[in-house]
């Protein structure tokens, strides 16, 4: 194609000028490269640690205003993250789906740690049901020290390394296994819960920053006491036929109507009538059988689901995390409740945003200096462009339609873009390899949260790779609008004119 | 009598310089007849260059009507003028204008290249007429060289046969000897003469040099934009077309074949 043989050839003519816009588009290629690797390195340890070990692809959350931290942080309230009241809903949701491959219900707050009347610390507690919680993020946590609890053992607890520690500083007697704490939390409406729980271990997360190595596990009934929602340690509620009766019609707008008006007594001895005459009804033909038999047939166990403020929820691998949120949502609209469907990100919280908003203003920081870039580009090509008016004007004059000089200066730039850009992936390679050997280690806390730990090993991102190519490409082509222009509008005429 | 190939028909041509109009053709008319070595010749400024412009779709008249090939260049777009260009004119410029990124074989295929035709069939025509074209001008042994590496002649030689390879039905050379030596100027005087009996081509030339004008089959002569002269020699007698016309200025023309060198 002779367009391309003449962008190639006027490459090579014009050495300076395209060692200039070159080394521009190299530069720009190498920065995009090394800096999205690094967020994506940053990011990528960051999604790892959290969907592994904390909060799962995506999750369910009782209805918020704002998005809620797995830790149970939310923008705007202090008060206790609310339960989701239809949580069966969204299980048998979730399992006719294909790509979900669990789910995990949790409770989660920060309590306080003590033994006897001495406070000795506060943390973050998961409450959970511990065979779910291990199948859920089975590589998670290791036990240091004691044993696993049981399904039906009650109350535990599973205390962190540095919780433990923590209390091992100010009690008298070294916490372990089979020491029995003091754990309170300030409850919505409950107020302040307290509750006497043994240790049952001690664990370890595999995967952690300093803020989620502290957190403790609590069987789910003692973490529902503590955050003042009803707990089901005794079994659902038995209710008297009365009671059924009273909980079945009952309708809590009634308590605000009518308040001074004199209730009809006929109507409650009626309702107390109608149990009665139930009772006698089965008296009689339950003649000869004893009074246990009498209250099968008359009490009714409460059909009451364990509240949970979370459903964790992991897909298969290859399936798309956000297609089910976009679905979840829709599904929580139906239901109407103003449940919450959010993804890891929000379920980590501040520093996942951190490396969320850092990728962010770097794109952002990139696309200004691209304008820039594009406006030395442009300028550089323009002059190139002007340089050349016989020879364009030569070649219109000599047949060359206009696409053909449209061509030669968009190969030009292409020509540009490709090996500039793959000597700036070659050095930003090199270097990604180099800080991969040596690592980079972190200046400071919030960095190591970011990093997820001391030492930041940077991984070459393919993304990053060819994100920085396409970047590169698309501000050449935009660079080279202008001067393509100008090139376009050379007549044949200026052949004419002589050199 | 050949057919003629160009036509201009009360032609003016005016630039607009700022806020100052400059009417550099005034009613000209002119026949160029097929296979002819044609002469414009005149001082500087007498409108030689714009004429050929205008012969060589690169510009359009102010007024007036321009054929070239049977087509009115005033009714054609960019995209029809860029064909015909193309495919019925050649153009030997004054400063060579070869491309230098391009060797001299490269230089003399690109209108061939530009026509996008690429069937194998093709290559091999194309290949035989560039290296048959590369020899006539006597360039074989530089065919690999860059412009830059060939001497003024020798560019202009190159410059000849990229002008023919489309085997165009014109070839337009705006002053092509200005930016040569005499002795040179003669050779590319003659190599040009030599293909315009070989090939048939028609060629205009403009010139301000008296010795190469004598060299013309036609010779048109401008002064400040007008026609002073249009004599094209057939036989041994010329006709002047000038008189015929009744437009120009009268110009008495007898010429003998054997006036030419």
């Amino acid at each position: 194609m002779i367009a391309a043989r003449l962008a190639w050839g006027n490459l090579g003519l014009h050495r300076r000028k395209s060692l200039l816009i070159g080394m521009i588009m190299g530069m720009g290629i190498l920065i995009l490269f090394l800096g999205n690797s690094l967020i994506d390195t940053a990011l990528s340890g960051l999604q790892r640690m959290f969907v592994q070990g904390y909060t799962g692809d995506l999750m369910i959350t009782g209805p918020t205003e704002f998005p809620t931290t797995v830790l149970g942080e939310t923008a705007g309230s202090e008060e206790v993250l609310p339960h989701i009241a239809q949580i069966k809903k969204y299980e048998d949701f979730l399992a006719s789906r294909s790509d979900v491959a669990s789910t995990l219900p949790l409770l989660s707050g920060q309590v306080s740690f003590g033994i006897g009347e001495t406070e000795l610390g506060s943390g973050y507690c998961f409450g959970v049901n511990i065979e779910d919680y291990r199948n859920f993020f089975p590589d998670n946590v290791t036990l240091v020290n004691g044993d696993w609890p049981t399904t039906d053992e009650g109350p535990w607890v599973l205390l962190s390394e540095p919780t433990l520690a923590l209390l091992n500083k100010s009690a008298s007697s070294p916490v372990g296994p089979g020491t029995k704490i003091i754990m309170s939390a300030l409850a919505n409406s409950a107020g302040t819960v307290i509750r006497e729980v043994t240790v049952k271990g001690v664990i370890k997360f595999n995967q952690s920053n300093q803020q989620l190595a502290g957190i403790t596990l609590v069987d789910a009934d003692t973490m529902r006491d503590l955050l003042g929602f009803a707990s089901l340690r005794d079994g659902a509620p038995v209710l008297s036929a009365q009671e059924a009766a009273f909980v079945a019609g009952f309708d809590p707008e009634s308590l605000f109507t009518d308040l001074f008006v004199e209730s009809d007594p006929t109507t409650a001895n009626g309702v107390a009538q109608e149990v009665q005459d139930a009772k006698q009804g089965d008296s009689a033909q339950s003649t000869g059988q004893g009074m246990n038999s009498f209250l099968e047939q008359t009490n009714f166990v409460a059909d009451v689901v364990p509240t949970w403020q979370f459903l964790l929820v992991r897909v298969k691998p290859g399936a798309d995390a956000s297609r089910l949120i976009s679905d979840l949502s829709a599904f929580s609209e139906k239901i109407g409740d103003g449940d919450r469907v959010q993804d890891w990100i929000s379920g980590a919280g501040r520093v996942a945003r951190t490396a969320v908003t850092i990728r962010l203003a770097f794109n952002l920081l990139v696309a200004v200096v691209a304008v820039v870039v594009v406006m030395i580009m442009m300028n550089v090509l323009v002059i190139s462009v002007n340089e050349r008016l016989y020879e364009i004007g030569t070649l219109r004059a000599i047949g060359a339609k206009r696409r053909v000089v449209r061509n030669m200066i968009l190969f030009e730039t292409t020509f540009l873009a490709l090996i500039a850009g793959a000597a700036g992936l070659l050095v930003g390679l090199v270097l990604l390899l180099v800080l991969g050997k040596i690592g980079i280690r972190a200046p400071n806390l919030f960095f190591e949260a970011l990093f997820g730990g001391q030492v930041l090993t940077p991984m070459v991102s393919g993304r990053a790779a060819i994100t920085a190519f396409l970047w590169i490409l698309a501000i050449g082509l935009g660079a080279s609008w202008y001067p393509t222009i100008v090139a376009l509008r050379i007549e044949p005429v200026v052949a004419m004119r002589g050199d | 009598m050949s057919d003629i190939i160009i036509s201009l028909d009360k032609v003016r041509k005016v630039y607009f310089l700022d806020t100052v109009e400059v009417e550099a053709l005034k009613d000209i008319s002119l026949d160029i007849h097929a296979g002819d070595f044609v002469s414009i010749a005149g001082p500087s400024g007498s409108g030689k260059t714009t004429i050929l412009n205008l012969i060589g779709c690169v510009d359009k008249p102010t007024s007036g009507t321009v054929i070239v090939h049977g087509k009115r260049t005033s009714d054609l777009d960019d995209d029809s003028l860029t064909e015909l260009r193309h495919r019925s004119i050649g153009f030997i410029f004054q400063s060579f204008n070869l491309i230098p990124v391009l060797n001299i074989r490269e230089n003399v295929e690109l209108p061939l290249l530009l026509d996008g035709r690429s069937g194998s069939e093709h290559k091999a025509d194309r290949k035989d007429w560039v290296d048959y074209l590369i020899e006539s001008v006597g360039l074989k042994d530089r065919m690999l060289h860059k412009p830059a590496e060939l001497s003024g002649g020798q560019r202009q030689r190159v410059a000849i046969a990229r002008a023919l390879v489309m085997k165009p039905a014109i070839v337009l050379a705006d002053e092509p000897t200005a930016n040569l030596d005499s002795a040179t100027g003669e050779s590319i005087l003659r190599l040009m003469r030599h293909m315009n009996e070989t090939l048939g081509t028609t060629f205009i030339f403009s010139t301000h040099d008296p010795d190469i004008v004598e060299e013309a089959d036609h010779l048109i002569r401008l002064r400040d934009g007008r026609i002073v002269e249009d004599r094209r020699i057939h036989g041994k007698t010329s006709i002047d077309f000038a008189v015929a016309r009744g437009t120009n200025e009268a110009v008495d023309a007898t010429e003998t074949e054997g006036g030419q060198p």
